[in-house]
């Protein structure tokens, strides 16, 4: 009896504790996916899948040189399905490892497929279990299988170059932080429209062994957002039209602005945003849908092309005034290409007039396209230049009577 | 010999059984019906559930040696009393259904999804007649340790989700409407009715019947304070919209989480804090469901009863967990008419009967005090009784 009663013990013991080893793979037979490159396949219908495939002998950090040999921290491989999932299971075809994908950075796609819809990556992606909410999701205009296969940055892993260019894009503005996440939220909203970060390839890059005048070697840049009406790309925001876009979205916190000197036109100046409270209020009068924008910046002056110094009040208002004219601009932009260019609610405006106007949304839910479109906008921004950062007097050569003065 | 527990126990004990459901799965339904105010219908539900859990603490404080099956033949006589019995069991096999497809598809789904279902089974029906073996002051210690659980989870999926938190998703309020939002609680109203049930059957094993009261309502409102925090951040972080869109919504909660920049994918750390919660859940679920088949059976030791009971209710989980359809129709329909009915039906008609038949039932609460039958006539509190010998099995003065 005793000897039955242990037999039970150790088996139920062993079936609770081993109950985690189903499914188990060892870490060296996955093939870890780093980012994923969807373009349109050749045959009609079809998706080509490129995944970037870290090569863990090369891709050691700083304490261990590479062993692999094959110079290559990424192994990049492509194929082709009429699904996502189809395209992924032939990948194993030519993989020696099992694919994973839970540690991806990025799904980029490319602009050709992205114009066609993406309603089936959007399920895909927030589908399956392997896949995180926090992957980045990037449309660009190369191909995408170009895009995942290029080294990039200064990480060893390219892909996560990527990630990291979106760490600091509040400082460049040139691109939104677009993840799976917010892809799905405002496909799925009944009034927003998504928009995507938009990456290209670019020659900025200069060998360090064969210096040249030009760059040469392709990198990976943030190239302004991809626009989309339902599923599909209907259109891009330039990188300077940017800014405008993460006041709606994000935060452009720490950009930079230029603007030509006050007495100089030819010459011009830097400032950096330090603080930006923008808020957007909704109004609804004589049943017409409006929005009353407010943008209060501290901004800093980072850079001067001709003699400034913070203590030149009249110089300091002309720069807050040329910077408010820039910055309404850039606001005005972005909302009039919402609402006349491409007639897709992706600033969120129809989320913010619920929200105010619960009851009025529901009458006009049903035709907020035209309401949006038809919104009336009234934006004000206030600027205060609070600092001229280290730099006390002008950068200019001091003449006698300056100096003696 | 009879073994009674703290009320903090019991409080904890509360806590753990209405905790992994709540979170996740019943604000998925919820959201799928009226979006945004998810978290306004879980606080109605859990203020509405408190009502459920005073009538029951007065049912049983009527006749505080026996619980709610014994206070029932007194009432009624035996046939009425296994009539209770088998409705009790009929609602703790869909409750364990229930607590099988929270458990199950949290870890299947998105951490084994290579294991077969049964495994997940068969660690549940060990693990739950282990408890149920050692009785309630084992279940009850654990509950203890899952409490802390319970912190420990909300703490670091809170830090991991405040920087994506958008307090402008939880407006408008009442989108649908205050009927709308306060009709989709009984969702949540149903989960609270597992705990009402599970309470009518453990009270009379916990101490000081002064504190009852007190000590479920603090239970209710804690627990209920615990709940509330995922609907809000569901909704300020994932929005309704995509926490409607899954079966498992606190999941994609947890996959979501960060903690700055190098600190993530840590949902490991937290679905083992939750499986504490819900193993704790079904000790207790396995306890209730065989100390009722042995009242049904007439049987002094509701230990003979585990097994069998284990088997029936596993058998009934792996048919529910096997097939996922099958499984979201038990959950967002059939189970809420189950446990709604069955246990509001209970509370009302025994706390009718029992202010009618009061004089009965202080003399029969009377005598098995004189005659020590009763459970709390036993001075062994939890911390002074080992729980190897503590043989709690269904009040013996009805047996």
């Amino acid at each position: 009896m005793r000897k039955k009663v242990k037999f039970i013990l150790i088996l139920s013991v062993l079936v609770t504790l081993l109950s985690g080893c189903l499914g188990k793979t060892e870490i060296n037979d996955l093939g870890i996916v780093m980012a994923v490159g969807l373009d349109k396949g050749e045959e009609e219908g079809s998706i080509k899948v490129t995944a970037q495939i870290v090569r863990p002998a090369d891709a050691r950090g700083s304490t261990g040189a590479p062993s692999g040999q094959t110079g290559e921290p990424i192994w990049s491989i492509t194929a082709s399905g009429d699904s996502i999932f189809e395209a992924m299971r032939h990948l194993g075809r030519h993989s020696s490892r099992r694919i994973y994908w839970a540690h991806n950075f990025a799904v980029v796609i490319n602009e050709d497929l992205a114009k066609e819809g993406i309603s089936d990556i959007i399920d895909f992606f927030t589908r399956n279990h392997q896949l995180r909410m926090q992957t980045l999701v990037a449309v660009t205009p190369d191909p995408a299988s170009e895009v995942v296969s290029t080294m990039t940055g200064i990480e060893v892993i390219p892909g996560q170059a990527i990630n990291d260019l979106f760490l600091f894009n509040s400082l460049t503005a040139a691109a939104p932080q677009s993840e799976i996440i917010d892809l799905q939220k405002t496909y799925l909203n009944e009034s927003s429209q998504p928009v995507l970060a938009r990456l290209s390839l670019n020659t900025h890059g200069i060998s360090n062994k064969e210096p040249t005048s030009e760059p040469t070697i392709k990198q990976i840049e943030l190239a302004g957002a991809g626009v989309f009406k339902n599923d599909k790309l209907v259109g891009t925001v330039k990188p300077e039209d940017t800014i405008g876009l993460l006041f709606f979205l994000e935060n452009a916190k720490s950009a930079a602005v230029v603007t030509p000197c006050p007495d100089n036109p030819e010459q011009s100046m830097s400032v950096e945003l330090k603080t930006a409270n923008f808020q957007v209020t909704p109004t609804y009068n004589n049943n017409q849908v409006g929005f009353d924008t407010k943008l209060k910046a501290v901004v800093q002056l980072v850079e001067a092309g001709c003699p400034f110094s913070i203590s030149d009040e009249k110089q300091v208002k002309q720069i807050e005034k040329q910077i408010e004219e820039n910055l309404k601009g850039k606001i005005e932009k972005i909302v009039e290409l919402a609402q006349k260019e491409y007639k897709s609610d992706f600033l969120e405006l129809g989320e913010t007039f619920k929200n105010r106007y619960p009851g009025e949304w529901k009458k006009i839910v049903a035709n907020w396209e035209d309401e949006f479109t038809q919104a009336t906008l009234n934006s004000k921004v206030e600027v205060k230049l609070t600092s001229a950062a280290l730099l006390y007097l002008p950068t200019k050569p001091r003449n006698e009577e300056e100096v003696h003065r | 010999m009879k073994v009674q527990i703290t009320n903090g126990m019991f409080m904890a004990i509360i806590i753990n059984a209405v905790y992994a459901k709540a979170i996740g799965l019943t604000q998925g339904t919820m959201a799928r019906e009226i979006g945004n105010d998810i978290w306004i219908s879980t606080i109605i539900a859990t203020l509405l559930s408190v009502l459920l859990i005073w009538s029951i603490v007065v049912i049983i404080k009527r006749f505080p040696s026996g619980d709610i099956m014994d206070q029932s033949k007194v009432l009624l006589g035996g046939w009425f009393s296994k009539f209770i019995s088998l409705l009790l069991f009929f609602f703790f096999l869909c409750s364990y259904g229930v607590i099988m497809i929270t458990y199950v598809y949290h870890l299947m789904d998105y951490f084994l999804p290579e294991a077969p279902a049964y495994i997940f089974i068969i660690i549940a029906f060990i693990v739950g007649c282990y408890g149920a073996y050692f009785g309630i002051e084992v279940i009850g210690r654990m509950a203890l340790i899952g409490v802390f659980s319970v912190l420990a989870l909300n703490i670091l999926l809170m830090l991991g989700s405040l920087s994506k938190f958008d307090v402008y998703e939880l407006l408008p309020t009442f989108q649908d409407g205050i009927t709308s939002t306060i009709w989709a609680s009984r969702h949540h109203v149903a989960d609270w009715a597992m705990v009402a049930m599970t309470v009518a059957v453990i009270l009379p094993y916990v101490r000081n019947p002064q504190e009852w009261t007190r000590s479920s309502t603090a239970g209710f409102l804690f627990g209920g304070t615990f709940i509330v925090m995922w609907p809000i951040l569901e909704v300020g972080v994932l929005s309704s919209e995509v926490t409607g869109q899954y079966i498992v919504s606190c999941m994609q909660m947890a996959r979501s989480a960060k903690i700055g920049q190098f600190i993530h994918r840590y949902e490991m750390i937290m679905i083992a804090f939750f499986a504490i919660s819900i193993l704790t859940q079904i000790m207790m679920c396995f306890l209730c469901a065989s100390t009722v088949a042995s009242k049904i059976f007439g049987l002094k030791d509701y230990r003979r009863m585990i097994l069998p009971v284990a088997l029936i209710l596993s058998g009934f989980g792996f048919w529910i967990v096997y097939d996922h359809h099958r499984a979201m129709e038990l959950l967002e329909t059939a189970w809420v008419y189950v446990s709604l009915s069955i246990a509001i039906f209970i509370t009302l008609l025994l706390l009718i009967l029992g202010s009618f038949m009061k004089k009965k039932l202080e003399t029969k609460n009377k005598e098995n005090v004189e005659h020590g039958t009763g459970s709390n006539n036993n001075k062994k509190t939890s911390s002074s009784s080992g729980s190897g010998n503590s043989s709690n099995s269904g009040n013996a003065q009805t047996e």
